[in-house]
């Protein structure tokens, strides 16, 4: 038994280093490849974008992209282009689902909520509206209203691109190091208790 | 090699769990005490391969290394692919546990048909033969595995030479690679620590 014990030591030490060295080689690998596709949509004025990519933030080229209402009703399908976008005219105010399909067997959705538009739609408006009606007493013109409301959208589109773009961004972000680390302690922990199990049967 | 949920049909779905329940359950029966430890370190190697990218021209890919797995495990590749394949669905998103039984049988299955097409000729004494066999036990299971995914995706309607060429051709570099990878793996065994290969044959 005690020349047995050797070996399975030596084997100890190399698991550990095994192990310790992908956990330190790993923060320097952080993308990964065609796992699961993503996909993102967001609203501006009529029209719906949408883009899919890969966990590491590859495009997902060519993709078919299909989009149903809440009664599972396809309204309208098309595919990405080369950056992997695609965006549509708002075909129905309802809560939209977004389908990507990729190549080798990926899918995923996107589900646009209704109140999404209504924002779109009221926020500029309503101001407007009331704006309008202030105004009726003064001189303003309707023409410089609907052009102030146009102002409005622009300044709001260009506001709000880089928080957009935050967030397509978050949502590209691969594996953290935790949840690998995280991973590899949940497989060693889960043999061990196979281990705990097994070797109960074996004493008795 | 990580099948998106809601991609194939109940019966697909159902076939790969059956098949991958009595893949694990012979690979749990088989797996004997001291060889536990073995398991977990290549399921963690298993689970943590797949996140690093290896760029390959303008594209990525990831190792898969079910050949070694097979190669080193035998049937015990089966519950080390299934707990790889179930954290990395759990913790990042890939594949899905609808599709935990298709997604482990795809990569699994060839592990296990490499374990009995190469396990014993890589015992050989030439070690240039024995790298050669390694080399293409590598390159066979992910060459096996993506033919599996392909006869997969044959139910969702597309055509199984289509999908199958499309996988294989994105499979190529990977398969070289992993041909490649596999061979050095036993190189390094065979010298560090040549019973972990001939105690796999000698129990199963």
């Amino acid at each position: 038994m005690l020349l047995d014990r050797k070996p399975r030591l030596s084997w100890g030490v190399t698991l550990t280093v095994l192990a310790l060295g992908i956990a330190v080689y790993l923060p320097m690998v952080s993308q990964v490849w065609a796992h699961k596709v993503n996909v993102f949509a967001w609203v501006e004025g009529d029209t719906v974008f949408v883009e899919g990519y890969f966990p590491g933030g590859k495009k997902s080229q060519n993709s078919l992209v299909e989009v149903f209402n809440p009664a599972g009703t396809k309204l309208l399908e098309g595919r990405t282009n080369k950056k992997g976008e695609f965006s549509f005219k708002i075909p129905e105010r309802t809560d939209l689902k977004i389908v990507l399909t990729a190549s080798m067997g990926h899918k995923n959705d996107f589900i646009v909520p209704a109140s999404d538009f209504q924002e779109v739609e009221s926020l500029p408006s309503s101001p407007a509206q009331s704006f309008a009606e202030s105004a009726k007493d003064s001189s303003a013109h309707p023409a410089d209203l609907s052009q102030l409301e146009g102002m409005i959208d622009r300044a709001l589109d260009r506001k709000l691109a880089p928080v957009i773009k935050l967030i397509r961004d978050t949502r590209k972000e691969g594996p953290t190091i935790t949840q690998i680390v995280g991973g590899i302690g949940y497989i060693f922990g889960l043999f061990g208790v196979f281990m705990y199990f097994k070797s109960r049967n074996r004493s008795k | 090699m990580h099948i998106s949920e809601g991609v194939l049909s109940a019966p697909v779905l159902v076939t790969g769990a059956a098949l991958t329940a009595a893949g694990v359950a012979v690979g749990l029966k088989k797996m004997d005490y001291e060889k536990i430890p073995q398991v977990a370190v290549l399921t963690s190697a298993f689970f943590v391969v797949s996140l690093i990218r290896v760029p390959v021209g303008p594209s990525a890919v990831h190792l898969v290394l079910n050949g070694l797995l097979g190669l080193v495990l035998g049937w015990a590749a089966f519950p080390a692919i299934l707990v790889g394949v179930a954290l990395q669905g759990l913790l990042f998103q890939f594949g899905g546990l609808t599709t935990l039984g298709v997604n482990t049988f795809i990569m699994a299955m060839p592990a296990i048909l490499c374990y009995y097409l190469f396990g014993r000729g890589i015992a050989h004494k030439h070690s240039g033969v024995a790298m050669a066999l390694a080399f293409a036990c590598g390159f066979f299971a992910i060459l096996l595995s993506s033919l599996l995914l392909a006869l997969c995706l044959i139910f969702t309607g597309e055509s199984f030479l289509q999908a199958a060429k499309v996988l294989v051709l994105a499979h190529l570099p990977v398969m070289v690679l992993e041909g490649v990878v596999v061979a050095f793996c036993l190189a390094f065994l065979m010298k560090v620590k040549p019973e972990l290969l001939g105690a796999t044959h000698a129990a199963g």
